[in-house]
């Protein structure tokens, strides 16, 4: 199994006509997804890289039986687009886009919940159950099935990771980008949620970085009686405090937002975190050998 | 982008917030031309907390101890910032100090509402304000406001001025962009109104392009940069020097922390941060290059991009022209790797140019390079 999509997932591309769009598009065909459709308002295309494309997402459920959708738009548009979506039966939202000002972002995660939808973003490369279906534009060959079910705050970051695991031979059931912003359409609290809940899944492994408190929402997870194994990487640690690093939550402010702050909680909640990529792939070894023998299967 | 008091306080003053009425003095010799009524307060215009204790606010109750104090405060530095102006304001008689504020949470999903009936300096220290979680704007309600406050605040016509003000700062906050309107004292005067005598207001920078004020402020700010910074910032790349000697021009700010510790592990030390990601096309590498070349501290540069929608086939054909009509003669080591990264080896062929497949090797021989020069 995976958790939020898979091979039935039925995707429409908002956003199609644009040059990232098409590319999504193609790349996420390629890898096996189910794209039924694309919607562009303001271009006449009648289809793009084999594509129906249609004026709205009403339109283009109607015709294609469409359940979720990835959207391209300038950060500008990107509340509009996603209320529109929602609002049109989509149930899963992926707006990967960056730059989205966090009024906008409490309205779209607002505006999903309202319509019993999962947005996923912004600020995501998008999430992937790998063999199955993509939605996004990570890297197809950094990933593999398998038993760990993976949260993300970067995206460039879980490339670098997936590819470290998959290379290991540590697939993984659904990797997910919830993105680097303080508003995210899915928290990393509830995608921890997500992945407990999937029985295929064995194993969680959390990326993050310093700033936030996201962290402390997956120690506290870890805690739980129920937990399933849990293995961290959390980046940052050459950062200086007070200086913005890129993501808009990747800022030290206070004491609780530091390297060795976020690593003590995780190791004493019973996560094997680490604090630099290299030694990841052991860490996630660790944690599936918590399992016990008889639950352990090939990863 | 946290504001100057003055300039937050014309916003509070634009939402119907009472704030006292202040004038922007650049000099000692243009507060002599003011008419004033003493005492007054002379605060230092400095987008940096804890201004107070380092004595950037200054009572004077006389024209010439006024003209001392904005003449010592505009020649002091607060938390690296020298203040470009004083806010000269009418000396408040305070009856009491309460805290307010809205900011954006994510535990709130959205905004949320803090109160401490006993504000100022030391707010930090004492008890944790109370917190109504709002999340949306357009779901507050007075009534949940008024039951929580009822816990700490029995003053009835406070607490009422408070939920009202409460509404505006949100109203503020969501209609003007601020991710944090924070006014800490909020001053209870002895005519039982309520004044904002401090405001520290964050506004969202990537609101810009619906807000002309903000445009204006982010522009201001990114020139006050050192160049090299500024110069970073008009070509949408993100740059923070850091003390080392590895210059590292990477894409994504996951993946350029991770190889900032790596290169910590091996010895090493990163000379910046430098994030190319929002830029990822030649003229953004170039600028990078450029910024790394003219470094002096910059002995070694690490390439190192992990590129999802970034195609390294492109980003690979892009590095082998700069490098060869780049003048520097810095070592520039290579990782790429991402969508079509297994271009990359044929492109570089003939060149001279080598991409690691590891990322540790790849640090290892950058940090390598670095300690070799330092020897010589």
């Amino acid at each position: 199994m995976s958790v939020l999509i898979d091979r039935r997932s039925r995707f429409i591309i908002q956003g199609v006509t644009g040059n990232v769009g098409r590319f999504s598009a193609r790349d996420m065909r390629e890898y096996g997804t189910t794209v039924v459709g694309g919607v562009s308002a303001a271009r006449p295309e009648k289809e793009i890289e084999g594509i129906p494309v249609f004026p709205n997402v009403r339109a283009a459920c109607a015709a294609t039986g469409a359940d979720a959708t990835v959207i391209y738009v300038p950060a500008a548009t990107a509340l509009d687009h996603v209320v529109e979506a929602a609002e049109s039966g989509i149930k899963l939202v992926v707006y990967p886009g960056d730059g989205l000002p966090v009024r906008d972002a409490i309205e779209m995660r607002a505006a999903a919940h309202a319509n019993g939808a999962t947005l996923i973003g912004p600020n995501t490369p998008g999430l992937i159950s790998p063999g199955k279906a993509k939605a996004g534009f990570m890297p197809s060959f950094c990933y593999a099935p398998g038993a760990l079910g993976v949260v993300s705050r970067s995206g460039s970051l879980s490339y670098e990771a997936c590819f470290r695991l998959t290379s290991a031979g540590l697939g993984q059931t659904t990797v997910i980008g919830i993105g680097g912003d303080p508003i995210k359409g899915l928290s990393a609290g509830e995608a921890l949620e997500l992945l407990h809940a999937d029985a295929e899944t064995q194993v969680i492994v959390y990326l993050g970085e310093i700033g936030g408190g996201d962290e402390y929402d997956v120690a506290a997870y870890a805690e739980r009686r129920d937990a399933k194994p849990v293995a961290a990487l959390i980046v940052g640690r050459q950062a200086p405090k007070g200086k913005k690093m890129g993501h808009a939550a990747a800022l030290i402010s206070s004491h609780a937002d530091t390297h060795s702050a976020k690593m003590a909680a995780l190791i004493k909640a019973g996560v094997h975190a680490v604090g630099t990529v290299g030694k990841l792939v052991p860490a996630a070894a660790a944690a599936l050998s918590d399992l016990p023998a008889s639950r352990r299967k090939s990863a | 982008m946290l504001l100057t008091e003055f300039e937050g306080k014309r916003l509070l003053r634009e939402a119907g917030i009472k704030v006292p009425d202040g004038t922007l003095i650049s000099s000692a010799e243009a507060l002599a031309r003011r008419k004033l009524a003493y005492p007054v307060a002379v605060k230092a215009q400095v987008a940096s907390g804890s201004r107070g204790k380092a004595g950037g606010v200054v009572r004077a109750a006389t024209s010439a101890a006024a003209r001392r104090a904005a003449r010592c405060i505009l020649g002091m530095r607060f938390g690296g910032e020298t203040p470009a102006a004083v806010l000269v304001e009418p000396w408040l008689a305070i009856q009491r100090e309460v805290y307010l504020s809205v900011t954006v949470d994510p535990a709130a999903e959205g905004y949320v509402l803090l109160y401490s009936p006993h504000g100022g300096a030391d707010i930090e220290g004492g008890q944790p304000p109370l917190r109504y979680e709002i999340g949306p704007a357009h779901r507050f309600r007075s009534y949940r406001l008024r039951e929580i406050l009822a816990t700490v605040e029995h003053d009835v016509v406070l607490r009422e001025k408070v939920v009202a003000l409460g509404r505006r700062l949100l109203e503020l906050a969501s209609s003007r962009d601020c991710v944090t309107v924070e006014i800490n004292p909020l001053a209870l005067l002895q005519d039982g109104s309520l004044v904002a005598a401090d405001a520290k207001v964050v506004r969202d920078e990537y609101a810009a392009f619906r807000a002309a004020d903000i445009q204006t402020a982010v522009h201001a700010t990114h020139k006050r940069e050192p160049k090299p910074i500024a110069r970073a910032l008009a070509g949408d790349l993100m740059l923070v020097w850091l003390d080392g000697e590895v210059g590292l021009i990477s894409g994504g700010a996951g993946m350029t922390m991770a190889t900032m510790d790596l290169v910590g592990d091996a010895g090493g030390r990163p000379a910046c941060f430098l994030d190319c990601s929002a830029n990822p096309t030649p003229g953004g590498y170039r600028l990078a290059f450029d910024l790394l070349d003219h470094e002096p501290k910059v002995r070694v540069i690490l390439v190192s991009i992990f590129g999802g929608l970034t195609q390294m086939d492109r980003v690979a054909r892009v590095m082998r022209e700069i490098m060869q009509e780049r003048k520097s003669r810095k070592p520039v080591v290579f990782r790429l790797n991402g969508t079509n990264a297994g271009r990359v080896e044929e492109i570089f062929a003939g060149s001279g140019l080598h991409n690691h497949t590891a990322l540790e090797d790849a640090v290892a021989e950058a940090v390598a390079i670095a300690r070799k020069g330092a020897r010589t």
